[in-house]
C-alpha cells in the first residue's frame, strides 16, 4: 500500500525526481573526476534504468507511441478519413442500438427518487391485467403498510366546448404531481388534500403543451373555467414540460379520477370491478428500506381479503407482481388484459435481432479496416525493416502498431457518437417521442463509445500487427479469412432485408377480404353513456341516412374491426390444446361488406343468437379431421353453436398467422360498442367528411372517428416500414465495405503477380485465363463467407418469426436473391481491379523489378 | 588489484549496511563499499543508481538536500525504520547462506 502510494507520489512528481536523480549522476560524474576516474556509460541511459525501478516507463512510452501514431495518421489522410468514417458508421450504429437501450433500460425517468418506484399488475391462473380496478386500488391504498403511496391513472377523452378533436386525458390519483416530484410551469397542480374528495370542485391540469397549443400560454390562465363534456371545470395550473407523465405520450389534461363520474356521464370507474371496460395502472413508493417482496406479499394477501368481499371482482389466487417502475420499459406496454398467462415479450427477440444487426455491422466495418492496414503493412514495409535494423524488437513494434489501431479505434468511436447521436435523434423526432426523453449522451453512452473504439481496435488491429511485424504480409490466408468474414456478416444482413422486404410485401398482399374502399365510424357510443336501446335507434338511423349517399355498397356493424384499437382475444381450450382465438361481435352484413367468402354452412342470422361462425383456420385447429360444422362452442357460460366457415381473414395485418376466428352475431348489448363498416363504390376519401358531419348530425356529442381502412392498413405496416429501411441501409452499407474490402484485395493480388502474369501472357494466355488465375483465389472465401453468412441467418431468423407476419424464416427467395445480388454485385466490383491485370505490358513487367 | 562484479542481490544489502552509521550521498556509498572491501568491491553508476531507485520505492531510504563536502547541493540517503528492519533480515539471512557455502567449501 505504501508501495503503491510512494509510486504514485512518483508520478505526480516526476520531474522533480528526474531533475535529482540526474543532479545525483552529475555529482557522481564530478567526484569521479577529481578521484581521477573516467565516466563510463552514457548519464541518459543510467537514468532511463534508474527511473525504470518505478514501473512508469510506459508512460513515457504511450507518450511516444501516441505521438508518432498521430503524426502517421497525419501523413496519409486519405486513410485515416477512410478508417475514421468505416468506423464511425459499425460504432455508431452500436452506439445507436445502446443510446436507445440506456434511454428505456438504464436511464430512470425524470421523477422524484425513480428507485423506490414500483409498477404493479395482476396475476392469477385465470388471467392477467396491467390494469386494476379501482376498487382494489382504493383497498390497497388505505390498507397498505409497505407502500407510502399509491398512485393510479387511467386514460380516457373528453370533448372540450369548442373543440373539433376530443382531448387526451390522464385521470389520476391527486398524489400524481406530489410523488412525482412535478413542478407546475403555472398555478399549481393537483393536491391531493384539496382535490382528493369525490365532492371537491372539479379541477384540471393542463400539459405545457396543450396550454401553449390552445390557449397561446396565456399566463392568467389558473382560475378560470372551462367545459369538459358540458361540465365547468377549474383550471389550476399547468405542469411543466419535463415532466415525464408515466407515459411516452403527454395527455392534454391531468384530472383527478374522483371526477370521473362527474364528468363521464354514466362512468362505473370507481366501483366497477371488472376491468374489461377500463382500469387503473398502478404505481406503488416503496417504503423505506423494504423490499419490492414485501410490498408483493402484502399486496397478495390484500387481494386475498378483499376477495372474501368481492368474489366475482377479484381473482382466486391473485397475486400483484411488481416491476421497477422508474423506468421507460415500466411504461412501454399498452394496457392489456386477457385469459391465461401473459405472452412473452415480443420486446426481447427484437432487441437481440437488433443487437445481432449492429455487431454484424462492426464485424463488416472492423474485417474491411483489418484489410486496410494489412494492405497498408505493404506500404510500410520498409519503414519496420529499418526500425527492426536498428534494434527495436518485435513487441516493441507491435505496440506501436497497436496504439496506432487504438487511437484510430478513439478517433472512429468520436466520429461514431456523433452518427449514432444522429441515427437516434432522427429516429426519435421521426417517431415523435417527448420532449423529456433525452437522446443526448450520458455517461454509460460515453463509456460505451469508448470501449466500442478500443474494442474495434483489438478486433480489426491485432491480427494485422502481428503479420505486418513479421514481415509475412505476403501469405494471402489472413486476408482470405478477412475476407471470408466481412462476406459472411454482410450476407446475413442481405439476407434478413430481404426476409423483412418479403414479409412486408407478403403483408401488404391481399389480409383476405378487400379493405380499400371501406370507411369505419367508429362513434364510441359507450363513452357517451348510450343505453342499448338508444344506441339501436343511432345506430338504424345513421345507417338509413348511409344507405341514400350514392355508391354505398354495403354497410355493417362489428365490434372489432380490421385494423383497429379493439381487438378481443380469447384462449379456449380444444382437447387440451389451448388456441387464441380472435371474437368479434358482427351483424351478418359484416362478411359481404369486407368480401370474405363463405366456404361452407351458411352466414349468420338476425334471430338467431346462438350460431357462430369461424374462420377456415380455427375449423381446422379446432377439429381436426373433423366436420366443424354443427359443432358445439362454449362462451362465458353461453352455447353456441358452428354454423358456417369462412375464409380466412387477417384481421391485424397478418401478425396473426393462425388468422383463428369467431363471429358471434351481435346481440342488443353490444350495440353502444359497435363500429360502422361502409363500403363504397366511389373514392372513399371523399366519402370521410360527409360520413363525419352525419354522424354528428345526428348527436351533437359524438365526435365520431372516421378512418380510411387502407390508412389504418399502412399504419400497421409502418412499424415494419421502418424495420425493412434501417436493416436495408445496413446492409447496403455491409455489401459496400465488402465490395470495398474484395476490390481491394484483388488489385492488390494483381500489383503483387504482375511478373508471373505477364510471363504467362508471353506465353499465350489469354485474357479469360489471366481473370480466372486472378479471381479464382478469393472464389473460396467468398464461397466460405457466403455459406457461413446463410447459415447465420437461418439462425438468426428464428428470433424474426414474430415479426414476419407468418413468412417462413427459411424463405429461398428471400435467401436466393440476397445471395444472387452479393454474387452479382461482388463481381461486377471485382472486374475493375481484375482488368488491369489484362493491361499489364508483359516486357515491362518483366523488365521491371 | 583487479576489480570484482558485485555478486547479485549482495548491493542492496551492502547499501543498507553502510547507510546505518548515518546518512551518505550516493558517491559516498559507492566510495565507502570500494574502501570497506579493501578495494575488492566496485560499484558502478549503472548498478547503484537503479538500485537506489529500488530502494526508494520500498521505503528503506528516503532521501533528503544536504551540502556535500565540495559544498555543493546534493541528495542524502537515509535509512528508514522499515530500512533497518530490513537490513537486520537480510543480514541474518546472508550469515546464515554464507556459512552455509563455507561449510561446504571446507568439507567437500
Amino acid at each position: 500500500m505504501d508501495k503503491l502510494l510512494r509510486r504514485l507520489r512518483y508520478l505526480l512528481n516526476r520531474r522533480r525526481f528526474d531533475d535529482e536523480l540526474a543532479n545525483d549522476l552529475e555529482f557522481h560524474r564530478e567526484m569521479a573526476a577529481l578521484a581521477g576516474g573516467k565516466p563510463v556509460g552514457d548519464p541518459l541511459r543510467l537514468r532511463e534504468e534508474a527511473r525504470e525501478a518505478w514501473g512508469w516507463t510506459w508512460i513515457d512510452r504511450l507518450g511516444q507511441d501516441l505521438r508518432y501514431a498521430t503524426r502517421l495518421l497525419r501523413k496519409s489522410p486519405g486513410f485515416t478519413c477512410a478508417a475514421i468514417l468505416i468506423l464511425a458508421i459499425g460504432i455508431g450504429a452500436n452506439v445507436a442500438a445502446f443510446g436507445f437501450f440506456n434511454l428505456m433500460v438504464l436511464r430512470p425517468l425524470p421523477v422524484r427518487e425513480p428507485a423506490t418506484l414500483l409498477h404493479f399488475q395482476r396475476q392469477a391462473p385465470a388471467g392477467y391485467a396491467s390494469v386494476l380496478p379501482y376498487p382494489e386500488f382504493d383497498f390497497f391504498r388505505r390498507h397498505t403498510t409497505t407502500l407510502s403511496g399509491l398512485i393510479a391513472r387511467s386514460r380516457g377523452s373528453l370533448q372540450m366546448e369548442g373543440d373539433e378533436k376530443p382531448l387526451k386525458v390522464h385521470f389520476v390519483s391527486a398524489n400524481f404531481f406530489t410523488e412525482l416530484g412535478t413542478s407546475a410551469t403555472l398555478g399549481r397542480l393537483l393536491d391531493p388534500t384539496r382535490d382528493e374528495a369525490a365532492g371537491a370542485d372539479p379541477v384540471v391540469v393542463l400539459s405545457r403543451g396543450f396550454w401553449q397549443r390552445r390557449f397561446g400560454a396565456d399566463p392568467s390562465l389558473p382560475g378560470r373555467i372551462i367545459h369538459l363534456n358540458g361540465k365547468p371545470v377549474t383550471v389550476v395550473g399547468v405542469a411543466s414540460d419535463e415532466t415525464s407523465s408515466l407515459a411516452l405520450e403527454i395527455p392534454d389534461l391531468w384530472i383527478p379520477v374522483t371526477q370521473h363520474p362527474h364528468l363521464v356521464a354514466g362512468s362505473k370507474l370507481l366501483t366497477d370491478y371488472s376491468v374489461e371496460s377500463a382500469g387503473e395502472e398502478v404505481w406503488g413508493r416503496l417504503k423505506p428500506g423494504l423490499t419490492p417482496k414485501a410490498a408483493e406479499e402484502e399486496l397478495r394477501s390484500l387481494a386475498a381479503a378483499l376477495r372474501a368481499e368481492h368474489r366475482e371482482g377479484i381473482w382466486e389466487n391473485e397475486t400483484l407482481p411488481s416491476e421497477p417502475g422508474g423506468y421507460v420499459t415500466s411504461i412501454l406496454g399498452r394496457a392489456h388484459h386477457g385469459t391465461g398467462t401473459k405472452d412473452p415479450s415480443e420486446i426481447v427477440p427484437v432487441a437481440s435481432l437488433i443487437v445481432a444487426l449492429v455487431l454484424l455491422i462492426l464485424a463488416v466495418a472492423c474485417g474491411n479496416l483489418g484489410s486496410l492496414l494489412l494492405a497498408r503493412g505493404v506500404a510500410r514495409e520498409r519503414e519496420i525493416s529499418i526500425r527492426v535494423s536498428v534494434g527495436a524488437g518485435s513487441a516493441r513494434l507491435i505496440r506501436q502498431l497497436l496504439t496506432e489501431s487504438a487511437l484510430l479505434g478513439l478517433l472512429g468511436s468520436a466520429a461514431g457518437l456523433g452518427v449514432g447521436q444522429l441515427i437516434m435523434s432522427g429516429l426519435m423526432s421521426a417517431t415523435s417521442t417527448p420532449a423529456w426523453l433525452d437522446p443526448s449522451p450520458d455517461w454509460r453512452v460515453l463509456l460505451f463509445c469508448a470501449s466500442m473504439g478500443l474494442f474495434s481496435a483489438l478486433l480489426f488491429g491485432v491480427t494485422p500487427a502481428f503479420q505486418v511485424v513479421r514481415q509475412r504480409h505476403r501469405a494471402t490466408r489472413t486476408r482470405q479469412i478477412l475476407i471470408s468474414a466481412q462476406v459472411a456478416a454482410s450476407c446475413v444482413l442481405l439476407i434478413v432485408a430481404g426476409l423483412l422486404v418479403r414479409a412486408l410485401t407478403h403483408a401488404s398482399a391481399d389480409p383476405g377480404f378487400e379493405y380499400r374502399q371501406v370507411v369505419t365510424i367508429d362513434p364510441e357510443l359507450g363513452n357517451h353513456n348510450y343505453s342499448a336501446a338508444q344506441a339501436r335507434t343511432y345506430l338504424d338511423t345513421l345507417q338509413g341516412r348511409l344507405r341514400s349517399l350514392p355508391g354505398i355498397e354495403a354497410i355493417s356493424l362489428s365490434s372489432a374491426p380490421p385494423f383497429g384499437n379493439k381487438t378481443i382475444t380469447m384462449g379456449s381450450e380444444f382437447d387440451g390444446r389451448v388456441l387464441k382465438i380472435r371474437m368479434n361481435n358482427v351483424d351478418p352484413l359484416y362478411f359481404e361488406t369486407l368480401r370474405i367468402p363463405l366456404r361452407r354452412g351458411r352466414n349468420l342470422a338476425a334471430g338467431d343468437p346462438n350460431s357462430l361462425v369461424v374462420s377456415q383456420s380455427l375449423a381446422e385447429l379446432a377439429w381436426p379431421g373433423q366436420d366443424p360444422l354443427g359443432k358445439p362452442f362454449d362462451v362465458a357460460g353461453r352455447q353456441h353453436t358452428v354454423v358456417g366457415i369462412v375464409a380466412n381473414a387477417h384481421v391485424t395485418s397478418q401478425q396473426d398467422k393462425s388468422a383463428a376466428e369467431a363471429y358471434f352475431l351481435a346481440t342488443e348489448a353490444d350495440l353502444p360498442s359497435m363500429v360502422v363498416l361502409v363500403r363504397t363504390s366511389a373514392s372513399p376519401e371523399s366519402l370521410v367528411p360527409t360520413l363525419s358531419s352525419l354522424a354528428k348530425a345526428l348527436d351533437p356529442r359524438v365526435m365520431p372517428d372516421v378512418q380510411l381502412m387502407k390508412n389504418s392498413f399502412q399504419r400497421r405496416l409502418q412499424g415494419t416500414q421502418y424495420g425493412v429501411l434501417s436493416v436495408g441501409i445496413l446492409a447496403f452499407i455491409a455489401l459496400f465495405l465488402a465490395c470495398l474490402g474484395i476490390v481491394g484485395l484483388i488489385a492488390y493480388a494483381v500489383s503483387q503477380r504482375t511478373k508471373e502474369i505477364g510471363i504467362r501472357m508471353a506465353l499465350g494466355a489469354r485474357p479469360a485465363n489471366i481473370i480466372m488465375t486472378v479471381m479464382r483465389q478469393f472464389a473460396q472465401p467468398v464461397g466460405i463467407g457466403l455459406l457461413i453468412g446463410a447459415g447465420a441467418a437461418a439462425a438468426l431468423s428464428q428470433v424474426l418469426r414474430k415479426i414476419l407476419f407468418g413468412l417462413g424464416p427459411l424463405d429461398p427467395v428471400a435467401y436466393f436473391s440476397a445471395i444472387g445480388l452479393f454474387t452479382l454485385t461482388v463481381a461486377l466490383a471485382s472486374l475493375f481491379p481484375a482488368r488491369k491485370a489484362l493491361r499489364v505490358d508483359p516486357m515491362q513487367a518483366l523488365r521491371n523489378d | 588489484m583487479p576489480k570484482k562484479e558485485m555478486p547479485a542481490g549482495a548491493l542492496v544489502l551492502l547499501i543498507l549496511r553502510v547507510l546505518r552509521s548515518g546518512p551518505l550521498h550516493g558517491y559516498a556509498i559507492a566510495q565507502r563499499i570500494h574502501t570497506l572491501s579493501s578495494e575488492v568491491l566496485h560499484v558502478e553508476e549503472g548498478a547503484l543508481y537503479p538500485a537506489l531507485q529500488r530502494i526508494l520505492l520500498q521505503g528503506w531510504v528516503t532521501s533528503d538536500w544536504g551540502i556535500s563536502e565540495t559544498n555543493r547541493k546534493v541528495r542524502f540517503y537515509e535509512l528508514t525504520p522499515a530500512g533497518r528492519q530490513q537490513l537486520e533480515a537480510e543480514m541474518s539471512g546472508y550469515d546464515r547462506v554464507h556459512e552455509a557455502i563455507q561449510a561446504v567449501l571446507r568439507t567437500a
